[in-house]
């Protein structure tokens, strides 16, 4: 209940104190956050007057590694940049390797590679519909949620072997095949999985569940716009983009018929809701055609990854994936020796985090864990460095060059 | 003498069947979630760990408060729910009892409040004015209910409302239209007394690490525990058998002896289920704003509805 104004310039340091305020830590360690960032939300009473947001506590440097790793080690690497959207990640980086080296991936591979993706995207929109609930205090819709989730892992464990990092992309196609037997256990799997997605659906119509997201954590669409936000954050409100439409990539061009992109206009931590939810039928459909379509064909090119790595020349450009967070943008520059001269990468949350702190002010202490979960927020994605000089209350970002200064000091 | 020998003889037993209630209720919670759960007595290892673990009191804290509070908490609420059982084994009616039962009731409720806002933490803080919101909501018609009771059985104390019950072989809640009301408006406010989802708004775990709580720890928190498990136990007992004792019903044995007391111990395990552990697995948790809002608007104008019954002898 106390925060303190000091002025420094005046020697007595006069001391005022408003005691209707209270500054409360929100992060980095929060039983609703499942990774740290940090707000310092003011608050009076239940009411948010101001959020400061602070990230940079699990920065991994993954940039800086990539540059020192060749590039089929650097596709394992960006892997590990996030374990809900890994194969966006992969997708995205060999997508930029196979642009530079002119190497085109058989059909049935972009296919595969497509299947993988909306099986990922039903997971990672499942695991955020559980965390919502969650965070609502629901803990049966978030045990459900999270139960029909583990259907989708144990279809990727059959498919890929692994059931989070699946390590299906390689340069010039994918790893693993579908062998007609799992075609069928798919199509099982799925025909369960619509029913208990309906069910989510009915119950995330329960009132006490729509009395806590209604209305909360409202972004506009000219805000949307202006902030530039991505993905189900942006399509909730209203903002019509998906890469998978707009610059279609692996088998996106020729399924552009097989689905639609949801779009809401209640710009609330429902909509963003709901348009997940939405989504995750969409994406059943989607996988439902893949399967059927399916072209035969080799999974990955003759040449081993090796050769066809040391064939791909320096160059630069720049790839796009809609991961199930957003659109995910990576910058890639080769060196022509098996190496990275830069690799950037863009992730959705790094785009959606500002507009947090306009969904928060003006709400209640209660909306603070729906509204950051409705994001989805995918905080190791979206770590940089910031030093913080707490004596001279200044914050400079601290880039690589700065690093390799203070490296060569020592 | 021989009644504070009672009360101490129902100290353990208190402590033994409020945890044993509250490891049924976590569950039947979980099978309702489709998951195993814990063992039913996982409540008496929770609090066995809990009690030999280090305590910690922090340095913003009051300790002197801090640290007593517990005790005060867990004390008031076994005594809450010690004092009926009591009356209810030995039939000795105590004049005014009823009144004492609640007012200890929510004494350990504010006792965890005033530990919470001790602490020096500002989830504390929050915790301690989302909580004095709930007790204004949930005390009000709380005691009215039972002040109507106590109107239409002409006595204060536990025992007479019991025995009367008794006498007419009737349950209280069906002799009456006010005593029907009462009984709906004091099963009503179950949930807010006991900090359960969707109305554990104070303690919100997501939201605000457990309010009151959130710097306890050790030997502090299996105190609270208990204390909050005891009076949820008291509450639902309360409610079996003010305004539902089934024992009346039968004759001899059953209504009369150990019998009766075991009977009354199962509706209130029924009560706990349909109060505590029913609305905690169907709904998601209430904005402070909303359940201050539901308990203004449906308890509290049927607990008015109930005394103003009453008072016309209806």
């Amino acid at each position: 209940m106390r925060m303190y104004m000091t002025n420094k310039s005046d020697d007595a340091k006069e001391i005022k104190v408003d005691y209707t305020r209270l500054r409360v830590p929100f992060g980095p360690v929060h039983p609703a956050l499942k990774e740290p960032i940090s707000f310092k939300v003011t608050v009076r009473k239940e009411e948010i007057l101001d959020v400061d947001i602070r990230l940079g506590h699990v920065h991994r440097g993954i940039e800086a590694l990539a540059e020192n790793r060749n590039l089929v080690q650097t596709i394992y690497l960006v892997e590990r940049i996030c374990g809900i959207c890994c194969h966006s990640h992969t997708t995205c980086f060999t997508q930029a390797l196979e642009e530079i080296g002119g190497i085109k991936p058989s059909e049935r591979a972009l296919y595969l590679r497509t299947l993988i993706f909306e099986l990922e995207r039903m997971h990672s929109h499942l695991l955020l519909l559980g965390l919502i609930a969650y965070d609502v205090g629901f803990d049966t819709l978030f045990m459900f949620t999270w139960h029909v989730r583990e259907s989708i892992l144990d279809l990727f464990e059959e498919i890929t072997g692994n059931r989070i990092h699946h390590a299906m992309n390689t340069i010039g196609g994918v790893r693993w095949d579908l062998t007609p037997h799992m075609i069928e256990k798919v199509n099982d799997s799925l025909k369960k999985i619509e029913k208990s997605v309906k069910y989510i659906h009915d119950v995330f119509q329960d009132k006490t569940v729509e009395k806590r997201l209604c209305k909360v954590g409202v972004l506009s669409y000219n805000e949307a716009r202006e902030l530039c936000i991505v993905g189900p954050s942006a399509r909730g409100s209203g903002v019509s983009m998906d890469v998978r439409r707009d610059y279609p990539y692996a088998a996106y061009g020729e399924l552009k018929n097989s689905f639609s992109v949801v779009l809401r206009d209640g710009a609330d931590a429902y909509a963003r809701t709901e348009v997940r939810i939405f989504e995750l039928f969409e994406s059943i459909n989607l996988i439902r055609t893949i399967l059927d379509e399916l072209p035969n064909g080799s999974i990955s090119m003759e040449e081993s990854v090796l050769k066809l790595m040391r064939k791909i020349p320096e160059g630069e450009t720049v790839s796009m994936v809609e991961a199930p967070r957003g659109e995910l943008l990576y910058f890639v520059k080769t060196n022509g020796k098996e190496g990275l001269w830069r690799l950037k990468v863009r992730t959705p949350t790094l785009a959606n985090i500002l507009s947090l702190k306009l969904m928060l002010i003006g709400g209640e202490i209660a909306d603070i864990p729906v509204t950051v979960a409705s994001i989805d927020p995918c905080i190791s994605c979206a770590n940089r460095i910031a030093v913080v000089d707490k004596d001279k209350e200044e914050t400079r970002v601290i880039d690589l060059e700065d690093l390799r200064r203070r490296g060569r000091k020592q | 003498m021989n009644t504070i020998m009672i009360l101490l003889l129902a100290f353990p037993v208190v402590f033994f069947l409020s945890l044993l209630f509250e490891g049924i209720d976590r569950k039947v919670h979980a099978r309702m979630q489709k998951r195993i759960g814990p063992p039913i007595i996982q409540p008496f290892y929770d609090f066995i760990k809990l009690f030999n673990k280090e305590r910690i009191v922090p340095v913003t804290a009051s300790s002197g408060i801090f640290t007593a509070i517990p005790i005060i908490a867990a004390a008031t609420s076994i005594l809450g729910a010690a004092i009926p059982l009591a009356s209810l084994i030995y039939k000795t009616d105590v004049g005014g009892d009823l009144i004492l039962v609640l007012y200890l009731l929510a004494m350990s409720s504010v006792m965890v409040m005033v530990g919470g806002s001790s602490s020096g933490n500002p989830y504390g803080a929050i915790g301690f004015s989302r909580k004095m919101t709930m007790l204004i909501a949930y005390e009000v018609p709380m005691l009215i209910s039972i002040v109507s009771v106590s109107l239409n059985c002409n006595s204060l104390a536990y025992y007479d409302v019991v025995s009367a019950q008794i006498m007419a072989k009737l349950l209280l809640a069906f002799t009456r239209p006010s005593m029907a009301v009462a009984a709906a408006t004091f099963l009503l406010c179950i949930p807010a007394a006991a900090d359960a989802v969707p109305l554990d708004i104070s303690e919100a775990k997501t939201e605000i690490i457990h309010g009151s709580l959130v710097e306890y720890g050790g030997p502090y928190l299996a105190l609270i525990k208990l204390a909050k498990a005891a009076s949820n136990f008291a509450l639902t007992l309360l409610a079996a058998t003010l305004f539902f004792y089934l024992p009346a019903l039968f004759d001899g044995y059953v209504s009369l002896g150990l019998g009766a007391v075991f009977l009354s111990l199962v509706i209130a395990l029924i009560f706990w289920l349909l109060t505590i552990t029913v609305p905690r697995t169907i709904f998601a948790r209430l904005k402070i704003g909303q359940a201050f809002k539901f308990y203004w608007l449906i308890p509290l104008p049927l607990s008015i509805l109930s005394m103003a019954l009453s008072t016309l002898g209806l």
